[in-house]
């Protein structure tokens, strides 16, 4: 499926948004789900920093489908440039056309570690228990979302809104999470280690590294580390 | 908005394909997972995170709830999501530098795609067709893809060198550790916060926020 | 057919770095314009002695180099000033109408190198309508041949070059006399000894009253320089500064990535102001201050030049990709043998010869950067064709610090590097009395000439020199540029890396300092002939 590389998954969901008013803040529903959102940039952090095993997600809302394009020169046009017997509404009939879209559709894209299960479920339920709150602030605007009582009930749904990707590129690595963050932390450290250790005696040095080794804790994945979404080192 | 988190970019584009041609991107998307060399670009570039390509038949738009009407489209849509380093120019440049067949071969057989050379139509088309993010979250804003990768390799490297050298003499230790950071001689570089790419105010805004310590509280 | 530009409808200075014409001495001048009508008539004055591309020596197309260059260049705000259309002056580029000073963030000129320390010309630019820079001139004098190779002869000769500038100097202020008020010269510009002065004078730094090719640190300077289309003087300089193909050859680069209105490496003509006659045959010039830390750079090098194994020289070498004492490129001079190698090679070459020595090489045979260090100045500016590379081996059991080129990955090997370039002009200023310190009055101004400044100059700058993720190094900078950080918790650093099939490990560079600092500058189009003959007379129209 091209939903899954190795263990990192491609979720891609599209949620419908009613197309209510939210009338003392002169407001449609979609609207405010942009807003909502919008305000998560002024926290601190982003909530998705509580989901586990979140690589990269991002959310929008889709107002309409596009079609920009180039403004000529399609197969008809060359004809037309051809043969001059080719008319000019047939030439103009190859120019793309509007397209509506009847809802408009939240957005959620992420890029996730699902393990070799392949399966996206116990993250979404992960989600849901760990920003349920925020959750349904969005959601809460999306046809038959007011059927979602539990942590079940929202993966089964968004999974009715998911889409499936036709190609998955994972430029990084499908390590979980937490590994991929103590690498970085490790990463980090040991260049330093590098720098403050270059030239030293042998002896020192070794008695250094071991020290440092013991410092990092290579197998402790829960600390030292980087927490996820950390904008500053420590 | 906010298309940037940290050292990400988070790129959406949407673009119209007929929907009779549709299998013809699947199949090309097929083609390219069954044959990795075609990434090759893509994998020298090294650029991104993850990214993705989703075809939306015309009749496939998620349909939840009987209330919900159905939509009715002309077109099919091809969905493009990609998460990488760097600014929008650089990025869109890159590609359109290297790898611009392999571009065209994606795009190709979207309705009136304006090839990736020259530039500036190419340009056009992806600014016109992107969608903006309004919330992007990125679970390591201070590390690249390269970073990413190099960090794997130090740390099975560093625990294997910690593994072989245990009852190493003085002088094979200090061999091995020459080895080790000759191994690592791509895989040392800093993790700071990136070169500024975005002057909008909410950007400018929050680099103050960082130089003050307040992004995670991390004061110091 | 071979392209063909119209050399005498281009300012000389896009095409010639006039240093290596035998110009040694150049004064660079700023007007602030009080009346446009006089600014134009000043502009139209200038125009008719500007210097063009023309081909010098004797012949039918030809002239003879002149006594004294003068050419001219306009920031965003001096076009304003002499009142070009609206709708042509929205047709520049964002960049250049927001000036060097407001791009400071996506320059990295901060700390030391941020706007409140530049030179007071350039700290009051675009602060108030009076002292906001307008118009730029530069004059360029020509040495003549000495009588003989004898020091004295040569020194009289760098006299008379520096004469020459005078004299172009004086006829500068006449014409500024001429319009009554209508221009005025801006000073602030700080001189040897924190004076300032109306003028910004630069010259080939002397050894024993011999013009050198050296700039303030000790390096052989002016060898690599694009080359393009049509110039008719360079071709015999393509390989190794045009572009590299895929089958090992060199070709020029196209016009279109330098000048205006000529068709670029992506097949279209650059983004450009309108109508076509004001943008056609000019360009964008990116002029910078850049003040070196002699003291510094000396004591940095001194200390790890006794700790690297390599020894000070090569240090120094491993900086900038290039030996002090020749320019010889350490891609083929990486040890004391190879480097023995080249200088008799050197030595017994002829002046074609020699220059091919100095500019004709590939990072092909160094992609893991065991030679040419990924953070040396050359490499980080101009990677030629080594940004097609990968790690072959993901499984960390095989890692071994090795890169390799990545074959057909890109459409063409300097697919990363071809829309990156940027012409180089411009000399050394000031001079050096104690090379334990830093302060004084020494560095480079640097002219870098390109069709998109922030394609170009500003990625350069800010990609890689500034940062380091092209090259796998992080946030690791170019060693001699980088605003390296200030921060005792931030520290910057570079690694020199060695030969993966050695047994050495690579050397860190650790808490670089900032050997270089900025002192000011601004963003000029350089028009044509044909458009600075339409500027003075008022008759752009974009309509
Ligand atoms: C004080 C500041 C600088 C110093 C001391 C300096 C010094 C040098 C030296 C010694 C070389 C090698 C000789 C040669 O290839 O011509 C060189 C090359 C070069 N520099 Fe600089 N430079 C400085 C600033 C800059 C800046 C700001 C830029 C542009 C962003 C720049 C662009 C170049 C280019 C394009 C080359 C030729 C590279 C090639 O084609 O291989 N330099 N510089």
């Amino acid at each position: 499926m091209g939903n899954l590389s190795g263990n990192a998954y491609a979720l891609t969901v599209l949620s419908p948004i009613k197309p209510g008013i939210i009338a003392d803040e002169q407001i449609a529903y979609a609207d405010k789900v942009r807003s909502i959102l919008q305000g998560w940039n002024g926290l601190p952090n982003s909530p998705m920093t509580a989901v586990p095993q979140t690589y990269l997600c991002r959310y929008f809302v889709l107002d309409n489908v596009y079609t920009e394009s180039q403004p000529g020169g399609s197969a008809p046009d060359t004809l037309n440039d051809w043969l001059p017997v080719v008319p000019d509404w047939l030439r103009r009939a190859a120019m793309p056309a509007h397209d509506q879209l009847k809802s408009r559709y939240l957005v959620f894209s992420a890029n996730v570690y699902v393990g070799p299960s392949g399966d996206i479920a116990p993250y979404l339920r992960g989600m849901w228990q760990a920003i349920r709150k925020e959750v349904e602030s969005i959601w809460q605007y999306c046809y038959g979302f007011d059927e979602v009582k539990d942590a079940d009930g929202f993966a089964a749904y968004i999974q009715r809104c998911a889409l499936p990707a036709s190609l998955f590129f994972v430029g990084s690595n499908d390590e979980p999470l937490p590994e991929q963050l103590k690498a970085l932390y490790i990463k980090q450290q040991f260049a330093r280690f590098a720098v403050d250790n270059q030239g030293l005696p042998t002896a020192t040095l070794r008695q250094n590294f071991q020290a440092f080794m013991k410092q990092i804790a290579p197998h402790e994945l829960a600390t030292p580390t980087w927490e996820p979404g950390k904008y500053r080192l420590p | 908005m906010s298309n940037i988190a940290g050292k990400a970019y988070a790129m959406n584009v949407i673009t119209p394909i007929r929907w009779y041609t549709a299998w013809l991107n699947k199949l090309i998307f097929w083609v390219a997972l069954q044959r990795p060399a075609t990434l090759k670009g893509l994998i020298t570039l090294s650029l991104i995170h993850y990214a993705r390509w989703v075809i939306i038949g015309r009749d496939q738009f998620p349909h939840v709830h009987p209330s919900q009407p159905r939509e009715t489209l002309k077109y099919s849509y091809m969905l493009f999501f990609s998460n990488f380093n760097g600014s929008w120019d650089q990025y869109v440049d890159s590609f359109t530098f290297a790898i611009p067949s392999g571009l065209d071969m994606f795009w190709k057989w979207n309705v009136r795609y304006s090839k990736s050379v020259s530039l500036t139509p190419f340009h056009k088309y992806i600014r016109y067709n992107q969608l903006d993010t309004l919330h992007y979250y990125n679970a390591y804003p201070l590390a690249t893809s390269n970073d990413v990768k190099s960090a794997r390799i130090v740390k099975a490297k560093l625990l294997d060198f910690d593994s072989a050298t245990r009852d190493a003499s003085d002088d094979d230790f200090a061999k091995q550790y020459r080895t080790l950071l000759r191994d690592l001689q791509h895989d040392l570089g800093d993790m700071y916060p990136t070169p500024i790419v975005s002057m909008s105010a909410y950007q400018v805004e929050r680099r103050q926020r960082w130089h003050e310590g307040q992004l995670d509280g991390s004061k110091h | 057919m071979t392209y063909q530009l119209d050399l005498l409808d281009i300012q000389g200075n896009v095409l010639r770095a006039y240093g290596r014409f035998r110009y040694p001495a150049a004064r660079y001048v700023f007007f602030n314009i009080r009346d446009g009508a006089k600014g134009r008539a000043f502009v139209a004055a200038l125009t008719r002695r500007v210097t063009t591309a023309v081909q010098w020596g004797e012949g039918p197309d030809k002239l003879p180099p002149p006594e004294w260059t003068l050419n001219v260049a306009f920031n965003y705000q001096g076009l304003k000033e002499l009142d070009l259309p609206r709708e042509s002056l929205i047709g520049f580029s964002p960049e250049f109408v927001a000036g060097m000073k407001d791009r400071k963030d996506i320059l990295g000129d901060d700390g030391p190198s941020a706007p409140e320390h530049w030179d007071p010309i350039w700290q009051h630019n675009r602060e108030t309508r009076e002292h906001d820079v307008h118009i730029f001139v530069s004059i360029n004098g020509l040495m003549p041949l000495p009588k003989d190779a004898k020091p004295a002869a040569v020194q009289a000769a760098v006299n008379d070059a520096k004469a020459r500038v005078e004299a172009g100097y004086r006829w500068l202020l006449e014409q500024v006399a001429a319009q009554q008020g209508g221009v005025a010269l801006l000073g602030g510009h700080r001189g040897d000894n924190g004076e300032l002065l109306d003028y910004q004078d630069v010259q080939a730094v002397l050894e024993n009253g011999v013009p050198t090719s050296k700039e303030h640190f000790g390096y052989t300077d002016g060898i690599g320089d694009p080359v393009f289309e049509g110039v008719p003087y360079d071709a015999e300089r393509i390989n190794g500064r045009g572009k590299q193909l895929a089958n090992g050859q060199w070709a020029p680069l196209a016009a279109g990535e330098f000048l205006l209105g000529h068709t670029d490496e992506a097949l279209e003509y650059p983004p450009a102001p309108s109508p076509l006659l004001l943008a056609r045959n000019g360009t964008y010039m990116i002029y910078r201050k850049l003040h070196e830390n002699v003291g510094t750079f000396e004591r940095y090098l001194d200390e790890h030049g006794q700790r690297y194994p390599g020894g000070k020289e090569l240090l120094a070498a491993k900086f900038v990709g290039r030996w002090r004492d020749n320019g010889a490129p350490i891609v083929k001079a990486w040890d004391d043998a190879s480097k023995a190698r080249f200088d008799a090679d050197y030595k017994a070459a002829d002046g074609h010869g020699k220059d091919q020595l100095l500019s004709n090489f590939t990072y092909d045979e160094d992609m893991s950067g065991g030679r040419c260090p990924f953070s040396a100045h050359i490499r980080r500016i101009n990677p030629r064709a080594s940004l097609e590379f990968t790690r072959d081996e993901q499984d960390p059991a095989k890692v071994c610090g090795a890169f390799s080129v990545s074959e057909g990955a890109f459409d063409t090997p300097g697919a990363l590097a071809n829309r990156r370039r940027v012409l180089r002009r411009g000399l050394p200023y000031g001079t050096v009395k104690d090379r334990s310190r830093d302060d004084g009055n020494h560095g480079i101004i640097i002219m870098m000439l390109n069709a998109d400044i922030n394609r170009q100059f500003e990625f350069v700058q800010q990609q890689w020199i500034n940062y380091g993720n092209d090259f796998k190094a992080g946030n690791d900078k170019e060693i001699l540029l980088g605003n390296h950080s200030q921060s005792e918790h931030f520290p910057s650093k570079a690694v020199l890396q060695v030969d993966p099939a050695s047994d050495d490990a690579p050397y860190i560079l650790p808490r670089l300092p900032r050997f270089v600092e900025t002192r000011g500058g601004e963003y000029f189009f350089v028009p044509s002939l044909t458009a600075l003959r339409m500027i003075a007379a008022g008759t752009v129209d974009p309509t």
